[in-house]
């Protein structure tokens, strides 16, 4: 569905001026295209949706392009029709070589850490976290990346730990939609606020914050689904999008209906997410980027309870690109509410993280991150926080890093923590860990 | 329970507000370059036909530049964005293309130019990390060289004239012009630097090689020990003795690299260093020609 709707304008747009100067009527333009898309399946050439490659016109005349547009999607369904029947067998022998280079760009990423903690029972909410004193292989990612065609291109991580390989990620996203909007279709992290879309090699620290471990679970807030967003007109960065996912997964989706195995009742038991994001260039070394993002699904403990998290999230970042430096001071903040209605009331609780990291040396960094759990605040005759028994109160933990990069493939953190629960006696923790990075690895988002 | 269909209703109401928005009618063609150099050629060839925006600084290192969402937008309106290949802006362009939800300047898009297809790489086949972070698919510094430079001016003229026919005659034109004063400065600049082909240099990053390869210098050294990985002592005395061996006087670097290093290895060897920003100042009018120029007075200062 979505194909066909994208692929026919598309081509429609691109058409109207072919190599020869656009004749002047009509009919005449009709005629023109017609007779160059035959060619392609004459010839046994790309199919008819390549003809774009050839030709776009930027600066074609708006009135005619429109005028000629039904006369050339015809024509284009016709040849599109014919190019079916004509279709050439695959050429054979001698393609080793450029069969190879179709092969997806492929990367591994590998994460591993020794851990001491001092204080009983950690309490690390991130599944890839150190858990216990002694080595960690946190994980080991294998991203694939390609283009589909040239209306879609295709995203996987598959991590790879002591218990087995899941896909944590794999989905499409299409390239060609009209008017700025983007879909996003398979199963992917959820771009609610900043850190939760992003994956472990680049994170700031080596541990995910509690806030997410919380709100969403250890893994982050991810499922099958699909996204659609959108880059507005407006003069500065504005992108909004809303997806809906499975609000299932004990270390995916915890607080809407998490490990239980309740049925969707109705479509509007899916897990929607809504977000918005604005960038602002402050000025060629200061950048801002801020967003407010929702999401609402069922949770399991009643018929028609629900759960909805609110987030907002800041990013200010000083990078002097004017001179020479390597110098760079982002801070960080995320800040969640989440209220889940229950049969008998209501557990509102507040989480968050801020952190500040300073890139010093060409290879050199560190960074400082403070963390809030806040205490459960319960209406009507609530008095349990079936997830979380335990966290009864206020949470807070802080934390420092000093990072090493060899280059920008390979990383080393030294990490040192105080977690405090106001319900119990805190736990100290240092991490060492180290990152590698190997392949065709995609360029990161800002 | 109602909110998302609201949500879901908007956008399609905003959607279909951007479907009634007609396009102007003869607009530029708006070209997006990833660095300063390629801006300027474009600017030169397309001339009032075309707006020009470049992606970096030239006080900006290329293979490091933030993939900020303002870049993203940029992308978005543009028609054609040329970029240098050669995976030098491998760690950031790929996910602004993504982002910039334009069909037109996807790699393998019409309004997509790799300038290095049109030239003649060096050093290709690089594909072990050990040997520092190199490019598989050759070195990307091919604008140093005026020749190179020139064939890229060349696919850029010509695929202006494909996207724009109707002003497929200002693009030869363009092109044709740029092409004489090129040529003409290229003259110029071999003549003033003829004296010192085989002369030994020291550069910072392994960036200059198709400069050596025009001027036939001799690149003896270079003070990152392998590409991408920054000087360390032991290395920089062992450049210090290569290059007192060869007779080397002139370390070349970008400007945005730190220069200490630079400094005392000149010093050490009674020379002088080159420190050039990375590509033109488009910002404040300066061209490709121009920022050549100023790097063969300069070179030509410092071999004296």
């Amino acid at each position: 569905m979505a194909l066909v709707a994208v692929a026919a304008p598309l081509t429609a747009h691109a058409q109207p001026t072919p190599a020869p100067p656009p004749p002047p009527a009509p009919a005449g333009a009709a005629a023109a295209p017609a007779d160059d898309a035959t060619a392609p399946a004459d010839d046994a050439a790309p199919p008819p949706g390549d003809a774009p490659e050839d030709a776009a016109a930027p600066d074609g005349d708006a009135a005619d392009d429109d005028e000629d547009l039904s006369d050339i999607e015809a024509a284009l369904a016709d040849d599109a029709a014919a190019a079916e029947d004509a279709r050439p067998a695959p050429p054979q022998g001698g393609l080793a070589g450029a069969a190879a280079a179709l092969n997806p760009d492929l990367s591994f990423i590998a994460d591993v850490a020794a851990a001491w903690f001092w204080g009983d029972d950690p309490m690390q909410t991130g599944d890839h976290d150190p858990q216990v004193n002694g080595f960690t292989l946190q994980q080991v990612e294998m991203s694939i990346a390609k283009s589909v065609d040239p209306y879609f291109r295709f995203d996987a991580n598959i991590v790879f730990k002591d218990d087995g390989a899941e896909v944590e990620e794999a989905y499409a996203t299409t390239l060609a939609m009209p008017h700025a909007l983007q879909v996003r279709a398979g199963k992917f992290l959820t771009r609610f606020g900043r850190l939760n879309a992003t994956h472990p090699h680049t994170w700031d620290f080596v541990d995910q914050p509690l806030a997410f471990g919380r709100v969403f679970g250890g893994e982050g807030n991810r499922g099958a689904g699909a996204e659609l967003s959108w880059l507005t007109p407006l003069p500065w960065y504005t992108e909004v999008l809303v997806s809906v996912t499975d609000p299932h997964g004990e270390g995916t989706a915890r607080s809407f209906l998490g490990a239980s195995d309740r049925a969707l009742d109705t479509p509007l038991d899916v897990q929607t997410t809504a977000a918005a994001h604005q960038f602002f260039d402050l000025n060629d070394d200061w950048s801002l980027l801020w967003g407010l993002s929702w999401a609402t699904a069922p949770n399991p403990s009643g018929d028609a309870t629900r759960t909805h998290v609110v987030g907002a999230d800041l990013y200010v970042k000083w990078r002097p690109i004017t001179r020479a430096s390597f110098q760079q001071v982002a801070l960080q903040t995320e800040w969640l509410l989440r209220r889940r209605q229950q049969p008998a009331g209501t557990i509102t609780d507040l989480d968050t993280y801020a952190q500040l990291t300073w890139r010093f040396a060409q290879r050199w960094g560190v960074g400082g991150r403070w963390e809030y759990g806040g205490a459960p605040a319960f209406t009507g005759a609530t008095v349990v926080d079936d997830l979380d028994p335990d966290w009864t109160e206020a949470r807070q933990r802080a934390t420092a890093q000093l990072t090493f990069w060899p280059t920008e493939f390979s990383r080393l953190r030294a990490q040192a923590s105080v977690d405090r629960p106001a319900w119990r006696d805190p736990v100290w923790a240092t991490f060492l860990s180290m990152e590698f990075a190997v392949g065709a690895h995609g360029a990161h988002k800002f | 329970m109602r909110t998302p269909l609201v949500l879901v209703a908007s956008l399609a109401v905003v959607g279909l507000i951007g479907v009634a928005h007609p396009r102007p009618a003869h607009a530029d063609v708006k070209i997006v370059a990833t660095v300063p150099d390629l801006a300027s050629i474009a600017k030169e060839i397309g001339g009032k036909k075309v707006s020009v925006t470049a992606l970096s600084l030239p006080s900006q290192d290329p293979h490091f530049v933030d993939a900020k969402p303002s870049l993203v937008l940029k992308l978005a309106k543009a028609d054609l964005l040329i970029a240098v290949g050669l995976e030098l802006e491998v760690g950031w362009l790929p996910s602004l293309q993504t982002q910039a939800r334009n069909s037109k300047i996807q790699a393998g898009g019409a309004g997509f130019l790799d300038c290095s297809t049109s030239i003649s790489v060096k050093e290709a086949g690089n594909t072990d990390r050990a040997k520092g972070d190199v490019h598989p698919s050759g070195n990307p510094h091919y604008l140093y060289d005026p020749r190179r430079a020139g064939k890229c001016a060349k696919a850029i003229a010509d695929k202006l004239a494909a996207l724009d026919p109707d002003n497929a005659k200002t693009y030869a034109a363009g092109y044709a012009a740029f092409a004489k004063r090129l040529d003409g400065a290229r003259a110029d600049w071999e003549a003033r630097l003829a004296a010192y082909k085989g002369a030994p240099v020291i550069t910072y990053h392994a960036s200059w090689i198709y400069l050596s390869d025009w001027l036939g210098l001799d690149q003896v050294a270079t003070l990152e020990p392998k590409p991408g990985i920054p000087p360390t002592p032991s290395h920089v005395a062992q450049v210090i003795k290569t290059g007192k061996a060869k007779g080397a006087k002139v370390v070349l670097q970008e400007a945005y690299y730190p220069d200490k290093t630079g400094k005392l290895v000149a010093k050490k060897l009674g020379g002088a260093v080159v420190s050039l920003p990375g590509g033109a100042d488009v910002g404040q009018g300066e061209s490709y020609v121009d920022h050549m120029d100023q790097l063969v007075d300069k070179l030509a200062d410092a071999l004296k």
